[in-house]
């Protein structure tokens, strides 16, 4: 029981990972805006074709045109700490800039960047600030979790499964004096493999079960005495619930590799 | 109803457990199969009961040669019948009620059906009292009445039975033969196979005699 629990612990932990990684990429990507800086002294009229040109983009969602002004009071607001320091220069060093937020999926397109590249060509665009590589190494992150996950899990979920193979052996071995006269009673096939297949199902959802409380427990627990000490890692290195499907997933591969375990012993060691 | 047409069975070579056994058994009757130790007397047995698939030959029973039933579906043949055996077989960690209630189970039927049969059957062995005791706790003669009412508990056409008196005391003997004889009154077809010459002497209706796997003679009352 210990390391069916432990194997369905492991894609669990790595799954649940994982689901935060991906909760991390998807925040990014729903916040994912670009900023085109423009030129300091660009005529309004100028600005205003500017900013027409972005909207016009078929990948762009709305634009925010956002003054000097504007972006000072922003970081005298964020940076209070700082404010002497703008004071000191004298001028409001901050340009004037677009925030354009993207459409759903656009992050994700190939065509983006070639608009990116379009766009940075435009008359009055001093520079562009898009993060779509932080949301794709995020992406990564979630998906090599998930691997790892899955692989370290899988080689465990092998080893249950001669387990819970081996488990039912001894089992029918047991049993054999049983089976033998349930056999010449006149039971069928399927009434005396029933029960095995029933304990080896059992074994391994109650095992898959257990790991889902186990990883109910890190969740719980996690943040309270190791989360702190992570820094600025604790964002990246945290656990998230796993969803009610992928519990489902948990607890029905438990069962079916409980049923595949009974399935191989029987087959080999209850000749009926 | 029980037909055996040139049965031979060999285990290992060059000795044939059985030779060319020819023998028909007809319904209802009483036979005794006799014969020294090693004479094939339980090979012949458990051919009729498919325990054991015999090398060459042809067993037909009621009309349909069970040889040719697949493996799988050997349980509708066994249905129909009951069998005693000599080491009793009985399941030790299950109480008598369930131990004779087991073919009754494997037909699934319902706990109340099984429950009267049980007790029914048990009456009939004089063993009702000890409906809840686990087998540990009978005797010798006790333990075989639990066998004969496992076999007996689903009203079976043929009831066989593996030298059931082997090891049991004369008046004792005589007590379980009885129990068969009541049990072929009521229509079953008994094949009993015995070394006992005072019981063939006392029940023996029909007595078939087996040598060295060869069948040499047959006597009917």
């Amino acid at each position: 029981m210990t390391i069916i629990c432990l194997s369905f612990l492991i894609i669990g932990v790595f799954l649940s990972l994982s689901n935060n990684l991906q909760f991390l990429a998807r925040q990014l990507s729903d916040n994912l805006a670009v900023v085109f800086f423009l030129d300091k002294g660009l005529s309004p009229s100028d600005t205003e074709a500017v900013i027409q040109t972005i909207r016009s983009s078929s990948h762009i969602s709305r634009v925010h045109y956002v003054t000097p002004q504007e972006a000072l009071r922003r970081f005298r607001q964020r940076f209070p700490q700082l404010q002497e320091v703008v004071a000191g220069l004298g001028l409001n060093p901050f340009p004037a800039s677009v925030e354009a937020v993207l459409k759903d999926k656009a992050a994700e397109s190939a065509e983006i960047l070639n608009l990116m590249d379009s766009l940075r060509r435009v008359k009055g665009v001093e520079d562009i600030q898009f993060n779509r590589d932080w949301v794709e190494r995020m992406r990564s992150l979630s998906r090599l979790a998930r691997a790892v996950g899955f692989f370290l899990g899988g080689i465990l979920v092998l080893a249950s499964f001669f387990i819970i193979s081996n488990v039912i052996r001894l089992n029918v071995l047991a049993r054999k004096n049983e089976v033998e006269i349930l056999r010449l009673v006149g039971a069928s096939n399927v009434f005396i493999r029933i029960p095995f297949f029933m304990e080896g199902i059992a074994l391994g959802v109650l095992g898959s079960l257990l790991s889902l409380a186990l990883i109910y427990g890190v969740i719980r627990v996690f943040p309270v005495y190791l989360g702190s000490s992570l820094g600025a890692l604790q964002e990246i290195v945290n656990f998230r619930y796993l969803s009610l499907g992928q519990s489902l997933g948990l607890v029905a591969g438990g069962a079916v590799m409980g049923f595949l375990g009974s399935l191989s012993s029987l087959a080999r060691f209850l000749k009926i | 109803m029980i037909e055996l047409y040139h049965i031979w069975k060999q285990y290992q070579k060059p000795a044939w457990a059985l030779s060319d056994v020819t023998l028909h058994i007809k319904r209802g009757q009483f036979c005794l199969i006799t014969g020294p130790s090693g004479s094939g007397k339980t090979t012949l047995l458990k051919t009729i009961f498919r325990e054991l698939v015999p090398t060459h030959g042809q067993i037909i029973i009621a009309g349909k040669n069970i040889l040719r039933i697949p493996g799988s579906r050997i349980y509708q043949l066994r249905r129909q019948m009951g069998i005693v055996f000599q080491d009793f077989r009985l399941i030790f960690h299950r109480r008598v009620f369930e131990n004779v209630g087991v073919p009754l189970q494997v037909l699934g039927l319902p706990h109340k059906e099984i429950r009267r049969r049980v007790f029914n059957t048990l009456r009939m062995v004089n063993l009702h009292h000890k409906i809840w005791e686990f087998p540990a706790s009978l005797s010798y003669g006790e333990q075989q009445r639990v066998a004969i009412a496992r076999a007996v508990v689903n009203n079976p056409r043929i009831l066989l039975a593996d030298e059931p008196t082997g090891n049991l005391d004369t008046e004792l003997a005589f007590e379980i033969i009885g129990l068969f004889k009541e049990i072929n009154r009521q229509g079953a077809t008994v094949i009993i196979c015995t070394h006992d010459k005072e019981i063939i002497r006392r029940f023996g209706e029909r007595v078939v005699f087996l040598h060295s796997g060869k069948l040499i003679g047959q006597e009917a009352a």
